[in-house]
């Protein structure tokens, strides 16, 4: 019942965002925003009820397996030796016939078979009778158990890490250093670099860390995504990036409406300026990069994110110190010319110039997380006993023969049932294949 | 013979399969279920060279868009069929679950999925998205097999058939269980750990594989404690495999996340 009522909740946690800032919720939900943060369903896997019903759930895990696992115990380990011969018989796999044979013979018949066919047998002698219990992967009764201890230390793992994990986020120009939250070391960008594949999608993000303690290099290490660098308990992972804007290079091929074989390339900074080489001897200078064009409320020019997606760069032209023409050119749109006369009653002045903004060089800097979590280790433990436990219930069938043996007048009965886990149809037919056998043995 | 030309030799197989199958299921003739079984193997074979060929190709394990997944879900499937087939003798499923992997198959080829071949984004770059999406695929196949079996279970009329579909169902969630907590849960947790400092991250794809889970858990509960049988556990089956279609699709599909992959 408490799992049905845990997935539920659960399943309302994946419809609705989690985490996100109070405005975005106004705007999704309206009136209801306010009901939702109250009964902290934005953050409702850390919610106090949420959890509270986790708490309820271990706990019920607790009582089942203790009570079970008593019982489970007493069999393994100090089983019932001694069988009434009707309850055997009732059950779902028996046997019972007598042979003329002494109760002796039969029994050490009966040892071999058993033991050929793995079972650990152990024996009671009564006066005239010996009740024989024989069974094998007696591990598979606590598959169950086993699972459920692994759950309970997972969620265990996931209060260690709630409470004791230290996660932050650290941005690293290269060449910086930056102390470690929490720890006594720190670390250093020593390179970091973007590798792309031929269509221009990101291959790869890679960061040459270096660990530093008391100033010291320690260790350098190249960290990408999937392959953290691991120190002391700490983790680093390449997490994201981000391009530095603060002075940028662009490479602009110049080019002549009216002479084809005029061609200029060039370097410039933000600000710089450089002669063209031109007739008219014009001046070129880069005024602004944007590296995301978008034109905002009043037409104005502005970024809209710090990702390159639409470089632009306003490029102006001079004559002496009079400026002539102006205008945006735009990296992914090269025929989209912008150029216009600084004046507009200017006409003559027009340029027969064309621009292209073939390239842009930009210091990047790279997202590293640290983080150090205590909480993994009883995780992993906890999914090895799961499977461990899986393993055991589904493919280690406890398998069980229960037998009486009696003598009376020179012959013996045998009185024998079975009961198994799992794979009962199996089962069956090694009890038939056993039974046929004592009796059919001379 | 290429990569696409395979895949779609491998459609005309199991459509010409799932054709004897259902021949079979009116003319109850155990030849024409052999026809059916032999081409659904020989699709088998011929999907896993399309399989290899997408992954030689590409450089990396076909698992990476909407087109390979279910490419390789669907042969996952029958792979799942042909095993339960071969341990159980059931080939009156056999027309159900093909018709099921040619729905797969014919969704994996339809324009609305790009089949082109991408570079691998930096995130998937692990030798981990083979062993996180193999495995979880091929348990969540076994619950595909373990759906049609309840849907069997609860349509059919004769008692010898109920209980062998209950007990094939039964049998089949005793297989996905563990594939899908081994590839789903703990695969994707070591990878999460590995690549985002993280082994749980409550991301939408994550908490639908632990509801799928936990519908299956509730499944064997009641199953082994509580001792049901028959029309509530295939009730239960139906509902699990339901939430694992939800996981695959509808996160992808509805609801934003980590997984926004495939």
């Amino acid at each position: 019942m408490l799992l049905i009522i845990l997935a539920i909740i659960s399943i309302l946690g994946t419809f609705i965002p989690q985490g996100r800032s109070l405005e975005e919720y106004v705007a999704r939900y309206g009136r209801l925003s306010g009901l939702f943060i109250r009964l902290e369903l934005t953050g409702l896997y850390h919610s106090v009820w949420y959890l509270g019903l986790l708490g309820l759930f271990a706990l019920n895990i607790i009582i089942c397996t203790l009570t079970r696992l008593t019982p489970k115990l007493r069999r393994a380990l100090k089983p019932h030796l001694t069988a009434d011969p009707k309850s055997l018989s009732a059950l779902k796999t028996n046997a019972r016939f007598k042979r003329s044979a002494p109760l002796a013979d039969v029994q050490s018949e009966l040892t071999k078979l058993l033991a050929a066919a793995h079972y650990k047998v152990k024996a009671a002698a009564q006066p005239s009778r010996i009740s024989i219990l024989a069974r094998k992967r007696i591990g598979g009764i606590f598959g169950s158990d086993v699972v459920h201890v692994g759950l309970l230390i997972i969620l265990a793992g996931g209060i260690v890490s709630g409470v004791g994990s230290i996660r932050d986020s650290l941005s690293l120009n290269v060449g910086d250093v930056k102390p470690v939250p929490k720890a006594e070391f720190e670390v250093r960008l020593d390179k970091f670099t973007t590798e792309y594949y031929p269509d221009r999608s990101v291959k790869a993000w890679k960061s040459d860390l270096t660990v530093l303690e008391q100033k010291k290099p320690v260790l350098t290490r190249t960290i990408s995504v999937n392959h953290p660098l691991t120190y002391k308990g700490y983790s680093f992972y390449q997490t994201s990036y981000g391009w530095n804007w603060d002075s940028p290079a662009v490479e602009i091929w110049a080019k002549s409406k009216n002479d084809p074989t005029f061609l200029k390339k060039m370097k410039l900074k933000v600000g710089e300026r450089a002669l063209l080489g031109d007739k008219a001897q014009t001046t070129i200078a880069v005024q602004k990069f944007l590296p995301d064009f978008v034109l905002g409320e009043a037409n104005q020019p502005e970024n809209r994110t710090l990702q390159p997606n639409n470089p632009a760069a306003l490029i102006e032209g001079f004559r002496g110190t009079e400026k002539v023409f102006s205008g945006w050119i735009f990296s992914n749109f090269p025929d989209f010319d912008q150029i216009h006369a600084a004046n507009d009653k200017d006409k003559e002045k027009e340029t027969d110039l064309a621009f292209e903004l073939k390239s842009f060089e930009a210091g990047q800097y790279s997202v590293l997380e640290a983080a150090k979590d205590p909480g993994a280790i009883l995780i992993w433990i906890g999914c090895a006993l799961i499977l461990l436990g899986l393993g055991l219930a589904f493919y280690w069938p406890t398998w069980e023969i229960k037998a009486v043996l009696e003598e009376s007048q020179g012959k013996t009965e045998w009185i024998a049932g079975g009961v198994a886990t799992k794979s009962r149809e199996a089962f069956g037919a090694e009890f038939e294949r056993i039974t046929a056998a004592l009796r059919r043995s001379k | 013979m290429n990569e696409s030309t395979l895949f779609l030799v491998t459609f005309v197989l199991y459509i010409i399969s799932a054709f004897f199958y259902l021949a079979f299921l009116f003319s109850k003739q155990p030849g024409q279920a052999k026809t059916g079984s032999a081409l659904a193997i020989a699709g088998l074979v011929v999907q896993a060279i399309a399989l290899i060929a997408r992954t030689v190709e590409s450089g990396h394990a076909p698992f990476t868009n909407m087109y390979e997944s279910l490419s390789f879900l669907s042969w996952a499937s029958v792979l799942a069929f042909v095993i339960i087939d071969k341990k159980f003798r059931i080939s009156r499923i056999g027309p159900y679950i093909m018709l099921i992997v040619i729905g797969l198959v014919a969704l994996a080829s339809s324009p609305l999925m790009p089949k082109e071949i991408t570079p691998l984004v930096p995130a998937l770059q692990s030798y981990w998205l083979w062993l996180h999406v193999s495995v979880t695929l091929l348990g969540e196949a076994f619950f595909a097999v373990a759906f049609i079996t309840s849907i069997m279970y609860l349509t059919a009329k004769e008692p010898e058939k109920k209980e062998k579909m209950d007990s094939v169902s039964y049998r089949c969630v005793a297989v996905g269980f563990p594939l899908f907590t081994l590839g789903g849960l703990v695969f994707g947790m070591v990878w999460a750990y590995k690549a985002w400092g993280t082994y749980w991250s409550w991301d939408p794809k994550e908490v639908w594989s632990l509801i799928t889970w936990v519908v299956f858990a509730l499944y064997l509960h009641t199953r082994i404690v509580m001792g049901w049988k028959g029309k509530r556990s295939a009730i239960i089956a139906i509902l699990g495999f339901l939430a694992a279609l939800f996981t695959y699709f509808g996160v992808n599909y509805l609801l934003t996340g980590l997984h926004s992959y495939a």
